[in-house]
């Protein structure tokens, strides 16, 4: 479902992530631990775009996200002026890709130097699998360490807000192709206002509707945020560090509502520190560690026996 | 005593110099220079922050240049410049062309109050509005201008205060504002220190009643929030 390539994220001169590649399936839980700046929030928000990515692609059901990152497709490479020196200068067809990738040849300079092939077939790629970052973004939704809950907008506003924007822009949309939906901008109202209040209800806040976040513990911010979210219908949740901002008798609340949507089956994928809940939601942990997968398993294998050393210091620090 | 008889006489013999053409002139400057400001500031705040690192550069330089010099400078260059530009402005009274320069001067600081106002609110709220598929310009206009409002309005009001002040420098060019009246009326009746406390106060009366009005509306936005 969602898959993630060979990902680099550079700010300024201090690499976060070094090669990353992971991909989340259909109805998988996804726990990414580490310690701090060991990239694994980076690597989050790389997922849906919030953090371009210095190199490689996301792809989200099968569409492309990023540009396209020429060094994962092979054709692109052939088709680069700088390939075909190399290999008129005598190397192999092997030599040559590992020459260009290993020294970052074709990077340093603008596409159009690699020639008018290499631009069409990066073209190509794009054309045939881009999609627009927005419109991936709306199949993943977010929850970030501190609630970013919209200060303005009331509880109910903050969750219908982006399904009625969206809404009426699919609308117009389709009006704008010839295939008008069956809906007027009022329905989308309607269902949005109405999917919020079963959301609140769901969480036992619908007496909140129309408080704003400001009056709201942090608990309740969160879950809030949560529900937020869920009303896009995302295909998969994104968790960065849900309760570090929490103080700790609302962290329980937190934790059972992503614990009820893991049940129903949300595929998820979840930043955390909070090792009990990772060994029990988790069909997979991943270990960050200096910008790589250090580690990468079933909870069993990665919490009961470590392969890696930095990934058993780390569990003997913080599982005492 | 005579002090305040002379007072009382000038008022009653030039009233209409001071309170119409004196303040009207004067509101009407501050008005056109904040609203200009709030105008091409806006523009200008929008400029910094496009990906066009020239257009940056460029509106960068500008409110530099601007804020580093002295308003009175920049009112005598535009007073001899404009009109060389815009042969018209040559035939027009100095009003047009400082009028000219007090937009362009409070556009420059509108534009960092603007800039500062909008990197004021929390990223974060940015970000939430993105990741739900939001795009940029919606999710500026519904979420983060709104929030900006709030830390540029009261700013806003000073700026407005700040160049009702400022304008008193129109009167090297004898356009009619407070000041000039001041320059009038003391050439004619040769009271200065008379002339100066009732301009002093009326300036005074303006800022007062303006920065009270201002406290008000904050208060008003805070109960709303």
């Amino acid at each position: 479902m969602l898959d993630i390539k060979n990902i680099y994220k550079n700010f300024g001169d201090l690499q976060v992530l070094k090669g990353v590649s992971t991909h989340v399936d259909k109805g998988e839980v996804v726990v990414i631990i580490g310690v701090s700046g060991s990239g694994k929030s980076t690597l989050l928000r790389c997922m849906n775009l919030l953090e371009e990515p210095s190199f490689g692609e996301v792809w989200m059901e099968g569409k492309l996200m990023t540009p396209p990152d020429p060094y994962l497709h092979w054709d692109v490479i052939r088709s680069s002026k700088t390939y075909r020196r190399l290999v008129s200068e005598g190397l192999s067809d092997d030599e040559a890709i590992k020459k260009i990738k290993a020294e970052d040849l074709l990077k340093e300079r603008h596409p159009k130097y690699e020639g008018p092939e290499y631009v069409s077939q990066m073209k190509k790629i794009y054309e045939e699998n881009g999609i627009d970052i927005n419109l991936g973004r709306q199949k993943m939704g977010m929850v970030f360490q501190s609630f970013n809950l919209f200060n303005n907008k009331t509880v109910k506003e903050n969750i219908t807000l982006a399904p009625i924007k969206i809404g009426k822009q699919r609308l117009k949309d389709a009006k704008k192709r010839g295939k008008p939906l069956d809906k007027t901008p009022d329905d989308i109202v309607n269902e949005a206002n109405a999917k919020a209040m079963k959301l609140l209800e769901r969480i036992g806040l619908q007496d909140k509707a129309d408080v704003y976040p400001s009056t709201l513990s942090g608990g309740q911010r969160q879950r809030v945020a949560i529900i937020r979210a869920l009303a896009m219908e995302p295909d998969v949740m994104l968790f960065d560090e849900p309760t570090s901002a929490l103080d700790p008798e609302m962290v329980g609340e937190v934790l059972d509502l992503i614990r009820d949507l893991v049940k129903d089956g949300m595929t998820s994928v979840i930043v955390t520190h909070e090792m009990g809940f990772a060994k029990e939601v988790a069909d997979r942990v991943i270990f960050m560690h200096d910008g790589v997968i250090a580690e990468e398993g079933t909870p069993d294998q990665v919490f009961n026996h470590p392969q890696n050393p930095r990934c058993r210091e780390f569990l003997s620090k913080v599982l005492k | 005593m005579t002090f305040f008889t002379n007072i009382a006489k000038i008022m009653a013999k030039y009233w209409q110099t001071f309170l119409l053409q004196g303040i009207g002139y004067t509101l009407l400057l501050s008005v056109i220079a904040v609203a200009g400001g709030a105008f091409f500031g806006s523009l200008l705040a929008l400029a910094k922050r496009s990906k066009l690192r020239i257009l940056k550069a460029l509106v960068n330089a500008l409110v530099e240049v601007v804020r580093g010099t002295p308003v009175l400078l920049q009112l005598y260059i535009g007073v001899f410049v404009f009109p060389m530009l815009i042969p018209r402005l040559s035939s027009l009274p100095y009003i047009y062309s400082v009028s000219i320069v007090l937009v362009i001067n409070s556009s420059a600081y509108v534009s960092e109050i603007i800039r500062s106002g909008i990197e004021a609110v929390d990223i974060g709220q940015m970000e939430a509005a993105r990741s739900l598929g939001l795009t940029q310009r919606t999710a500026m206009l519904s979420i983060v201008l709104p929030q900006a409002v709030k830390n540029i309005l009261p700013a806003l009001g000073n700026e407005f205060i700040t160049v009702v002040k400022e304008t008193s420098l129109a009167s090297t060019f004898f356009v009619g504002e407070l000041m000039t009246a001041y320059l009038k009326v003391k050439g004619n009746t040769y009271l200065t220190m008379e002339c100066l406390a009732i301009v002093g106060v009326l300036y005074f009366a303006l800022t007062f009643i303006l920065s009270k009005l201002l406290k008000a509306m904050e208060r008003r936005m805070k109960a709303r929030a």
